[in-house]
């Protein structure tokens, strides 16, 4: 088991109730996906498992051991074995793709060799390996936000993959994309899930994209989970459960 | 296993919050509302009746009048604020949204707005006598003619003087960068809410820029011509003092606007507070901070010739010294001097931090 969550409660501090009572594991080498409409608690419960939130009850098992409280030196510990893709790739836009890449390997840094940014060789030839892994070795040395989305995006994928992580976070990884630039960042993440046989969380909006990527599904709704299963067990009904009865299945390809 | 946790109830825990919000908000509304009425009180009383309508010259004064006066307003406040009918209830979200809650803020705002500005009027002395009186306009035209007829021969000694001015500035905008960048972390909001100890630091950080901020420049040059002895010395210290409370707050606020993106998923590496502000803070502020600092150096010159007139050394010294003799065309002759290079430095200022972005 790499990730059990047991009755997960979430309340920010706006008094917003995100997660009310989340449970569900995750076995080594799947690929979980999140359904569930924007609101729903698909992004708190990311950020509940990498601690970028602190829960506010329940808790959240990492490898089996109990992280809900970890503080610290041990936070960071757990955060280096968990990389996390965003929706706005969240590269830093000045900096190099390489230097974007390399901030992926921080947490095993010195923090003198991060601030004179003089890196090992070994660092930089992992970023660079990582880099040729999602296709764009070639735009190393140029500026991150002279990258197209999808190419900023497979950056913050190679950053993440610098973390050597166990499992990979990924909040809306393809919500910023078109559709045909999104097919070509899932495969990514399926490469990594099935080659390097890192575990995938990821929250998606798409059935079509769920329908192929996904091992299995978990659906929120208002912070619960109302579907748990296998991504061809979703029906007709179980979509208009979920997603409100107004809601009509589009297809992207 | 051991699930304790797990009985606490989200749901009270919301309530709870809210409640205790709530009665803070409703003690807040009501003070305030005591200290509205408490200044109307104050000023119908010892400007528009005393001064205005009686126009005494010395307005008779009680502390416990004035103690009295306080007394019922902060009855009348508290009645009005808990009454949730109030101005101030208004504001702060505990009002009851009703006929009588509109009816009275409207009332009690316009009234609000109207004694403030008849107050003013009247304790600014406005007097349109006194701007078209012969005398004075003749006074007003010596000055004038002299100053467009400008002494040319202390045209050396005051660009010297312009020169010790300008570097004045320098000195204190370039020392300023290094202690204001330590101190902008420490008071950015984001970067200190993650413990106890932090928002210590930032909250009494807050508190001392806000007051040498609130102090001009002008004071401080005062305070350290005396502390240092008159001279260029003793205004750029004062110049460094308030560029640095002034820059930090900029600064700051730079630093709590940044996006927070970046600071997440470099935080989601698992590194530590040094290199999250190294990556992901840094490279967002540091167009911004140059910015702020060249146009802090442009402010500076200004200040400094105003500094100059109390001890700071530069043109400023010079032009209060021909202002005490009364020789206003070498007056006339040092403020063109400074009006020049007061333009020249706002354009090349605007010039630089267009060139930045």
């Amino acid at each position: 088991m790499l990730v059990k969550v047991e009755k997960l409660h979430k309340v920010y501090d706006n008094g917003t109730h995100a997660l009310k009572g989340v449970s569900f594991e995750v076995q080594e080498g799947e690929f979980l996906v999140v359904i569930g409409l924007s609101g729903s608690g698909k992004s708190t419960l990311l950020r509940c498992i990498n601690r970028l939130h602190e829960p506010t009850a329940g808790k959240v098992f990492f490898d089996d051991k109990d992280v809900t409280h970890v503080k610290g030196q041990e936070l960071r510990e757990l955060k280096k074995h968990i990389g996390m893709v965003f929706q706005q790739f969240n590269l830093i836009k000045r900096r190099s793709v390489l230097t974007n890449v390399i901030t992926g390997r921080l947490g095993s840094l010195t923090t003198w060799q991060s601030i004179t940014e003089k890196f090992p060789d070994d660092v930089v030839a992992d970023a660079y390996k990582y880099l040729e892994m999602v296709g764009i070795a070639d735009k190393a040395k140029v500026r991150a936000d002279s990258l197209s989305g999808g190419q900023q995006q497979r950056v913050a994928i190679a950053r993440s993959l610098m973390q050597d992580p166990k499992l990979l976070l990924a909040d809306e990884p393809v919500a910023s994309l078109d559709p045909a630039t999104s097919n070509s960042v899932m495969q990514y993440f399926e490469k990594i899930n099935k080659e390097l046989g890192t575990t995938v969380i990821c929250n998606l909006h798409f059935l079509s994209l769920v329908r192929r990527y996904a091992t299995r599904v978990i659906a929120l709704k208002h912070g619960e989970v109302v579907f748990q299963g296998d991504p061809s067990e979703i029906s007709e009904e179980w979509f208009k459960a979920i997603y409100g009865d107004e809601a009509e299945e589009v297809e992207i390809r | 296993m051991e699930i304790e946790e797990l009985h606490i109830d989200p749901v009270k825990i919301i309530e709870n919050k809210k409640r205790k919000e709530f009665k803070l908000n409703l003690i807040k509304a009501s003070l305030l509302d005591a200290f509205l009425i408490f200044y109307s009180v104050l000023v119908l009383q010892r400007i528009i009746y005393y001064k205005f309508i009686l126009q005494l010259k010395d307005a008779p004064f009680t502390w416990g009048e004035i103690g009295l006066i306080a007394l019922a307003s902060l009855i009348a406040g508290f009645a009005w604020g808990y009454s949730r009918t109030s101005l101030s209830g208004k504001l702060l979200g505990v009002a009851k949204e009703n006929s009588v809650t509109k009816w009275t803020v409207e009332l009690f705002g316009w009234f609000l707005f109207n004694l403030t500005f008849i107050a003013g009027w009247v304790s600014t002395g406005v007097s349109i006598v006194d701007l078209f009186s012969s005398e004075g306009i003749q006074g007003a035209q010596r000055i004038f003619a002299a100053l467009f007829n400008p002494e040319l021969n202390i045209f050396d000694q005051s660009v010297f003087a312009i020169i010790e001015t300008i570097y004045i500035a320098l000195v204190a905008t370039v020392l300023s960068i290094p202690i204001t960048l330590i101190l902008s972390f420490l008071s950015a909001r984001n970067l200190m809410d993650d413990n106890a100890i932090n928002m210590g630091i930032y909250y009494t950080l807050r508190v001392v820029l806000n007051f040498i901020r609130s102090i001009e420049p002008l004071i401080w040059a005062i305070i350290f011509s005396v502390w240092v002895g008159i001279g260029p010395y003793a205004g750029m210290i004062a110049l460094l003092v308030h560029t640095i409370a002034s820059n930090a707050k900029l600064y700051s606020e730079a630093i709590e606007s940044i996006d927070a993106g970046p600071v997440e998923a470099i935080a989601a590496t698992g590194a530590n507070k040094i290199q999250i502000i190294w990556y992901a803070v840094v490279p967002q502020i540091i167009l911004p901070f140059l910015s702020f600092t060249i146009y802090r150096w442009d402010i500076n010159v200004r200040m400094a010739t105003i500094i100059g007139m109390v001890g700071g050394g530069g043109i400023g010294t010079m032009l209060i010294q021909y202002q005490g003799l009364a020789k206003w065309n070498e007056v006339g002759l040092i403020v063109i001097m400074i009006a020049l290079v007061v333009w020249l430095m706002d354009y090349i200022s605007t010039k630089v931090r267009q060139a930045i972005y």
